[in-house]
């Protein structure tokens, strides 16, 4: 990879203007850089002002770089070089004078979190509505937690992994009334924020490293993360992805669309549930037998993408010619196509919707093969003024997925904040207000209908300000209680507390990787993107030569051509350990010890990962947390366990100590965020005496259900 | 339903807890039925049920993304005729080109050629496949190995009863006790990986016996039945690990010459491990192959998946058969739906109306045609199957109970094969 200055992350200009400055407003062209408005109190504009002066950073090694400020978010600088290409890197890596100019930089921004007491206020109306559902159904809120239940959850919830033995240790310790605040908001500005976010993103926008026949989405995953560490707001990430041009190794906004670009109507179907709540997959074929959606309105709604090309087969088919052909037999095919193949997903405009009704079509409203007509769904509850539906001109071909857009992400489209506020609540809360999260057609079947209006509400304050979002929900009293049951009908639970879950594959993954190495891996970032562009060939440039100097130079930049990607050769986790920044994870009985987000996409077949549920990415938010056999084998014999025995911080740390009591002590703080309590110190003690080692103990807590689980 | 209270005194303890933590958990009580008690019943109940229990294992293949049947089991000529041609095989029948192997052994399989569904949208057309039910946001059905070890309870003592090759353990057993959903293998080449502890077997008893205090004040103080079901997954994995049988996972003890016959990819050796957990005494295999989404490029597709399909079926029918298992292993080549008849050149969209799935072995005839689509492809012309039916004819071959319902905590009837008709026609 190239690697200029301190390993510097890069992403197109074109691609990073149109994801900081994106306006959100209706009537702009995408991909069009302009001052963001300050038109509100309320931060999280999209962008901080770009207007800071050049500056020249140094790394705490020594290097230089000339770069602009443009954000200092969750404990990760973002900056723009003088290519207009954006880089970032943790904000510990800088030496201590430029981690002081780069707070002072944030502090010139017209864009810090919310104040506390709005946060405070916000957060006890939620609780009102919460008390009120209780009071009127006569269910009693559950017990507060204690603060070792809530250090867990609220490492679990924000960071994605439980807490070090000294990060326990410190809230244990603190007696601060605040303590609970004051960490909530020290973890959401921290790079583990990043990382856990990404991982509930990926699961629900399905981001996999390969689209198919080596065309990697490497440049998306890093735009996703770069949206994140920015904090840019949803409405203009999503914005941004539904806007994009261009192709897969050249603009990471594109990989959305393209990841269904070979499936248009099924991207559609798919954007419609993830991002509106919209159940209009059946509607895709027939009239939907119980939800409002006719296959009719389905194709007006795809319509908008009508006139979108995502993938182009004659490029394929040329690249495909070329990985065959005699001449680059040397180079291997896989090489070649994972060369070639990404120029073939591109998205361009066309002058105009080709969209037609299926041949199959069997309704009156069009004729089979009928040219459809772009046209927006409306709910049962959209009022007729309803603001987000003033297109600026819906005959205007080449602008029809801006008007979408534009549409989608109005503060006043019926269901856009909706939908995001109750799946963050559903991450938060372990239940959304409305299940499913992908049918949220009718409100008024929530659990509680004045919550999820109320919920709304907040997120439209907070201008889609994710993080922000989440601080409120952690600040209510509903949040730090005790956890129930998953309950038999979702419609009727009242929320006297969270839901029991499981720790998610990443959470469960995360937090081992804490066990043996601390908090080192909350700053090893994977960047794989960099060196795409250098791919992206014009197709009438796809030749043999030009495939050979275009190896050549990614050979030179160190790239492995394979790895990351493939069954075996994604299976080789040493292939993708030159692309991290801030050191090199360090390789464990077998495995890399990297956070979930920083390995691959989704992660290889036997990985813990996939075996403790996370999604092979091919459907919307189907992580499970199911249990299996080979579950309970990874966790009594297999190389997780045997890193932990072997190699761990936690039980290096606990054999510092010098009574067995206090050993037992450490452990426990390591792995279940608590001390034991006087039996548990009795059998772990007896147990020691009756000659089992620090290393058992070890496998006893980690194999306990109380690790696993969130209670 | 008194009797089915007086019945609970029967079950053991541990099962009832498991059964009423699984009600709690929102989405079924169980009907209560042991193996033996169901036995009684099945005997009247044989009689006029063409194969009824002729099967005594199923291997489900499951072709994810939706396998063209013009490209496969339901060539045509004209205007929906694709990249391949229509071939003569050794049953009065014909297939694709892409399928030369398949062609060799077709007088040893059945082909329903009219399936038909309404569900062209991969996530809920591939639960209806594994369930036999659509998809709904408040109940998860159990596919089809947990609605047989319900009925005829555990097919070993140590192996699991169900086991999924290429795919998570998610879609399994549904409202039935989690110990009930299949065994995941996602990778046939390793087999289950860590079955063998390194720690000597005194220290893992002290291990498993401080474990057991721990999780037991743990589990009285949050008492959650997911948690139940991880302590219940424990179980059956010490019984496992403590078992003989663990070699049928390991495909290092089949012959070279005969992996390579299936094929060195994760489909084939899939399908070779389905045969060695069937003839260890598994009960139901799914076996997945992934890729089949051929919107574009089918040509290219049939040549790489197609014929990863061809060569691994052809060797299972004809492993199973020679080692005299196929009358009573039934394999069910299932997909998600079909794919359009209107070909452009490239691929083929979503078309559920019409689609082709193979039968064979386990009591169904060998050689035969059932059901049959349109000229163009299009629609069923002749004895529509539904995914049902489908189930419902699997079930009646493994002797299950398809009229019995099992009734959920709200009241609701559940039947397996959601009231689905058999395919008489199709037992030999």
């Amino acid at each position: 990879m190239k690697r200029t200055f301190f390993l510097f992350v890069t992403i197109s200009a074109l691609s990073s203007l149109a994801v900081v400055a994106a306006p959100v407003g209706k009537n702009k062209g995408k991909g069009r850089a302009s001052a963001a408005s300050e038109e509100a109190a309320l931060p999280a504009d999209p962008t901080p002002s770009a207007n800071f002066s050049w500056h020249t950073w140094t790394a705490s090694g020594g290097e230089k770089l000339e770069a602009k400020f443009r954000a200092l978010e969750n404990g990760i600088v973002t900056v723009e070089k003088k290519d207009q290409v954006l880089a970032r890197f943790p904000i510990a890596r800088l030496s201590a004078a430029d981690q002081s100019f780069a707070q002072a930089c944030k502090l010139a921004q017209p864009r810090p979190p919310l104040a506390q007491s709005v946060i405070n206020q916000a957060a006890a109306r939620l609780d009102e509505s919460v008390n009120l559902a209780l009071k009127t159904t006569n269910t009693a809120a559950n017990p507060t937690i204690s603060d070792s239940i809530f250090l867990r959850r609220i490492y679990l919830d924000t960071i994605g992994r439980i807490p070090t033995e000294q990060e326990a240790q410190a809230f244990l310790k603190d007696t601060s009334p605040q303590k609970r605040s004051n960490l909530i908001n020290a973890l959401l500005n921290s790079p583990g924020y990043t990382m856990q976010m990404y991982n509930w993103l990926a699961d629900m926008l399905r981001v996999k490293d390969d689209y198919g026949k080596g065309a990697r989405a490497f440049l998306y995953e890093d735009w996703l993360k770069d949206q994140i560490a920015m904090n840019v707001p949803w409405n203009a990430m999503v914005r941004d992805m539904l806007t994009a041009d261009g192709k897969l190794n050249q603009n990471g906004a594109a990989g959305f669309l393209l990841r269904d670009a070979q499936m248009p109507l099924d991207g559609v179907s798919n954007l419609l549930t993830t991002f509106l709540g919209a159940n209009v997959s059946c509607a895709q074929c027939h009239d939907h037998p119980f939800a409002n959606w006719t296959q009719h309105d389905f194709y007006s709604m795809a319509a908008f993408f009508g006139a979108t090309d995502g993938y182009h087969e004659d490029v394929f088919r040329k690249a495909r010619r070329l990985a065959k052909s005699e001449e680059l037999a040397g180079m291997g095919k896989l090489v070649v196509a994972q060369v070639l193949t990404a120029n073939a997903y591109n998205l361009v405009d066309l002058p105009q919707n080709r969209l037609k009704f299926p041949e199959d079509y069997k309704y009156k409203d069009a004729k089979p093969g009928e040219l459809t007509v772009p046209a927006l769904i409306r709910w049962d509850d959209t009022k007729k003024n309803n603001l987000s539906y003033e297109l600026a001109d819906p005959k205007n071909a080449a602008q029809l997925r801006n008007q979408f857009a534009d549409w989608m992400v109005h503060p006043e489209n019926p269901r856009f904040a909706t939908a995001i506020a109750n799946r963050l609540w559903k991450k938060v809360f372990g239940l959304a207000v409305q299940e499913p999260v992908w049918d949220i057609d009718d409100p008024s079947l929530a659990s509680n209908p004045e919550l999820l209006a109320q919920l709304t509400t907040h997120m439209k304050q907070a201008k889609f300000d994710l993080r922000e979002f989440q601080r409120i929900l952690f600040h209510t009293a509903a949040y730090q209680r005790q956890a129930s049951q998953i309950p038999e009908d979702p419609q009727a639970y009242r929320f006297p507390g969270p839901v029991i879950r499981r720790m998610s594959a990443e959470q469960a993954w995360d937090s081992i990787v804490c066990l043996v190495t601390g908090d080192a891996g909350d700053h090893l970032l994977l960047r794989r993107g960099d060196d795409m562009r250098n791919s992206a060939i014009d197709e009438k440039e796809m030749t043999v030569e030009k495939v050979k100097a275009v190896v050549a130079e990614l050979q030179k930049d160190g790239v492995k051509m394979k790895g990351g990607g493939g069954k075996k050769q994604n299976a080789n986790p040493r292939g993708i350990a030159a692309f991290y920044e801030g050191g090199r994870p360090e390789f464990r009985s077998g495995l890399l010890l990297a956070r979930a987000s920083e390995i691959q996409q989704p992660a290889p077949e036997n990985h813990f990962l996939r075996l403790f549920g996370q999604s092979d990415r091919m459907v919307s938010d189907s992580n499970t947390t199911d249990g299996s056999v080979p579950q309970m084998l990874q966790l009594m014999n297999g190389p997780v366990q045997d890193m932990v025995a072997q190699y761990s911080l936690a039980i290096r740390s606990a054999k510092e100590q010098e009574t067995p009591m206090d050993q037992v002590n450490s452990l426990y703080i390591s792995f279940l965020s608590r001390k034991p309590n006087s039996d548990e110190n009795t059998k772990a003690l007896a147990a020691l005496k009756e000659g089992l080692r620090l290393e058992d103990i070890a496998w006893v807590l980690l194999n306990s259900r109380e690790f696993l689980f969130l209670p | 339903m008194k009797s089915d209270h007086n019945k609970l005194n029967e079950v053991t303890r541990r099962l009832f807890v498991e059964r009423m933590a699984k009600s709690a958990f929102g989405l079924s009580v169980l009907p209560y039925f042991s193996a033996q008690s169901f036995g009684a019943e099945t005997a009247t109940a044989t009689q006029g049920k063409p194969g009824f229990g002729k099967a005594k294992a199923v291997i489900m293949l499951q072709l994810s993304g939706g396998l063209s049947q013009i490209d496969s089991f339901d060539p045509k000529t004209g205007a929906s005729k694709g990249p391949g041609t229509a071939v003569s095989t050794k049953a009065d029948f014909q297939v694709s080109s892409f399928l030369p192997q398949t062609a060799k052994i077709a007088d040893k399989i059945s082909v329903i050629r009219s399936m038909t569904a309404k569900v062209g949208v991969h996530e809920q057309a591939r639960y209806l496949m594994r369930t036999g039910f659509e998809k709904r946001g408040t109940i998860v059905h159990p596919t089809f190995g947990a609605w047989a070890q319900n009925y005829l309870g555990p097919s070993h003592a140590t192996l699991p009863s169900s086991v999924c090759v290429n795919r998570p353990a998610n879609h399994g057993n549904g409202f039935f006790p989690a110990t009930m959903s299949p065994l995941p293998i996602l990778d046939p080449d390793e087999g289950l990986q860590h079955a063998i502890t390194k720690a000597d077997s005194t220290v893992m008893q002290k291990r498993l016996s401080l474990l057991s205090q721990m999780d037991g004040k743990f589990s009285e103080v949050v008492n959650d039945p997911s948690i139940a079901a991880y302590n219940d997954f424990y179980e059956s994995t010490l019984r496992l690990m403590k078992g003989k049988d663990l070699q049928c996972f390991d495909l290092e003890n089949e012959p070279a010459e005969l992996r390579e016959k299936y094929g060195r990819n994760k489909f084939g050796q899939g399908c070779l491990l389905a045969r060695r957990l069937v003839e260890g005494g598994v009960r139901y295999v799914e076996v997945e192959s992934g890729g089949w989404d051929m919107h574009k490029d089918i040509e290219g597709g049939m040549e790489d998946r197609g014929a990863e399909f061809d060569a691994a079926f052809a060797a299972l029918i004809s492993d199973l058969d020679s080692r005299g298992m196929l009358d009573s292993t039934m394999v069910v080549v299932a997909t998600e739906f079909g794919r359009k008849p209107s070909f452009d050149g490239s691929g083929r969209g979503h078309h559920p109306l019409v689609f082709s799935c193979v039968l064979a072995g386990g009591g169904a005839k060998r050689g035969f045609v059932h059901g049959a689509s349109d000229a163009a492809g299009g629609e069923v012309a002749k004895d529509p199957v539904s995914v049902g039916d489908l189930h419902a004819t699997i079930a009646q071959a493994c002797g299950l109970p398809i009229e019995k319902a099992v009734v959920s905590p709200s009241g609701r009837p559940f039947t397996i094969g959601n009231k689905g008709k058999p395919v008489n026609a199709i037992f030999a």
